[in-house]
């Protein structure tokens, strides 16, 4: 049985506007989960539950080991968070934030926090009201970083920074990743950086997880198809295929996306008579779009 | 360190980082109530009141400012999701934000009733030993009224919320003040040149009391029933 740093069990949680509906979900230990999805999709709800601030309706929630939300204090020793609309006291100095971090978490690392400082660029003595939105979220970054936590929870922590200050934060990502036993969560819509630091994936929309799978072996099940559909001939529907009904009718060209990859498939098109023209892979983008669009349209076959 | 599930030395940190964040404003706010007392004791029926009315307008003002400041602006400033991520409960955030509140308001409140006390005590002209018991029941009010505020403003966390209690609790305080005033036994002893402790005004404080300790309780209760932090 995998180790698992987090366990979400059926877990539901009602609002008047939104249902976060019977959601499943597990963080192995030392993985690296994206969680991708839209604005109101759910995923600062489900954050929010895994660090015990909003209670669940329904199901259970264990974080390394600690029933939530009741054992949220002795979880949350072990964890850090970082969210994008997360802000520290803009009256204090970036030393004040490491130093009053340091007095809670005795695993806190000032080498690391040093290192860290260098290379966002940060000066401990300024205060935090002078600092850009890409400063202050990699001042809240290192304060996560530094103190070491075995479970890292990131909400949308690129959102709204430049390429430069996003490329400094998933550098320190990557280096974080480095340490096998740490367990990352990272939600965000930007698919690029969830591509470029996860090891697992997990798609939400509408309150509900969708997808949720190994990236690689997400990513080698997903294909498009390019076939050239000859007058007469029509294209077979194999499973997990989508697509055929989104093309123009009657037209020759026609693309079709599957999420159950074979080579098989091919045999398939050409023995009704079809060429494949190109099979491709698709980005991360892709996926989640072609998901969420076809679970809306309930067009999977 | 940790006793009936509250790790007190979290709380702690939590309650000197308050302390830190508003040391300046307090700083003022102790040098201005200084002035009111001098005002008070400068002999004068005229100094007396405007030292009086200083010192009742800061202390209301004080409260204001806290609750605001380290309840009401946690939020509307997105500092609370920062607290909460530390390996706090909520019933540990709840403490720590009434103890912070409850302390840095009551010293420059004890600092200042005692003042202006000790000044009624010194028979000045213009003050009188018999106004004490009154003086106690009004800077007692406004201490029951702070709690309220901090109440509404902690179980609320809305800034429409609070600046509603505030404005109830500013209109009951001239209720209290006309109220207590008018009240037979505070006023028939009230311009004498003795303190007399009688059964309405050791009532009253009573009353006071009591209504810290329900309030305070209420907030407690309150915020236990809470499912949603952020």
């Amino acid at each position: 049985m995998t180790d698992l740093a987090a366990r979400l069990e059926g877990v539901g949680k009602s609002y008047p506007h939104f249902i976060l509906k019977d959601l499943n979900l597990e963080l192995p230990t030392g993985s690296v989960t994206g969680f991708i999805g839209r604005n109101g999709a759910g995923k600062s709800t489900t954050i929010r539950i895994l660090m015990g601030l909003v209670h669940h309706d329904r199901g259970s929630v264990t974080v390394l080991g600690q029933a939530m939300p009741m054992r949220q204090a002795a979880a949350k020793r072990d964890m850090g968070f970082v969210s994008e609309d997360m802000r520290l006291y803009k009256a204090a100095t970036l030393a004040w934030h490491m130093e009053f971090i340091q007095s809670v978490f005795p695993t806190w690392d000032q080498a690391y926090a040093d290192t860290l400082m260098k290379r966002f660029d940060l000066q401990a003595a300024h205060p935090i009201k002078g600092l850009s939105h890409g400063q202050r979220v990699k001042a809240a970054l290192l304060l996560a970083l530094a103190r070491r936590p075995k479970l890292l929870v990131l909400d949308e922590p690129t959102t709204g920074l430049d390429p430069v200050a996003r490329h400094e934060v998933l550098a320190a990502l990557m280096e974080a990743i480095a340490d096998e036993s740490r367990t990352i969560l990272f939600s965000s819509q930007n698919t690029l950086d969830v591509e470029q630091i996860s090891d697992q994936i997990t798609f939400i929309d509408k309150g509900r997880i969708v997808e949720s799978g190994n990236k690689e072996e997400f990513l080698d099940r997903w294909r498009r198809f390019r076939l050239d559909v000859p007058r007469g001939a029509s294209v077979p529907v194999l499973p997990g295929t989508m697509g055929p009904g989104v093309n123009p009718p009657g037209s020759r060209l026609n693309v079709v996306v599957t999420n159950r990859f074979e080579m098989s498939m091919v045999a398939a098109y050409q023995a009704a008579g079809i060429t494949v023209q190109a099979i491709e892979p698709l980005t991360l983008e892709e996926i989640f779009v072609t998901t969420v669009m076809s679970k809306k349209e309930g067009a999977t076959q | 360190m940790s006793n009936a599930g509250i790790d007190w030395t979290l709380v702690q940190l939590l309650v000197q980082k308050d302390w830190f964040f508003m040391r300046k404003p307090l700083a003022v706010y102790l040098a201005l109530g200084a002035f009111g007392l001098f005002l008070m004791s400068a002999g004068s029926e005229g100094t007396f009141y405007a030292g009086s009315v200083l010192l009742l307008t800061l202390l209301i003002s004080l409260g204001i400012h806290l609750v605001m400041a380290t309840v009401i602006e946690e939020r509307t400033h997105q500092t609370l999701a920062f607290v909460m991520s530390l390996p706090i409960s909520p019933r540990e955030y709840t403490t720590a934000k009434i103890l912070a509140n409850l302390t840095i308001f009551a010293i420059p409140w004890l600092i200042l009733m005692t003042g202006s006390l000790a000044i009624l005590g010194f028979g000045l002209e213009g003050a009188g030993l018999g106004l004490i018991p009154f003086a106690a029941v009004i800077l007692m009010e406004i201490f029951v009224a702070y709690c309220f505020v901090l109440a509404v403003g902690l179980i609320s966390e809305s800034q429409g919320w609070t600046i509603a209690a505030i404005v109830t609790t500013n209109l009951l305080f001239q209720g209290v003040l006309y109220g207590v005033s008018h009240m037979e036994d505070m006023a028939s002893t009230m311009k004498g040149s003795q303190t007399v402790w009688n059964a309405t005004s050791i009532g009253l404080l009573g009353i006071e009391f009591a209504l810290i300790a329900i309030l305070v309780g209420a907030t407690f209760h309150f915020q236990g029933r809470k499912t949603d932090f952020i």
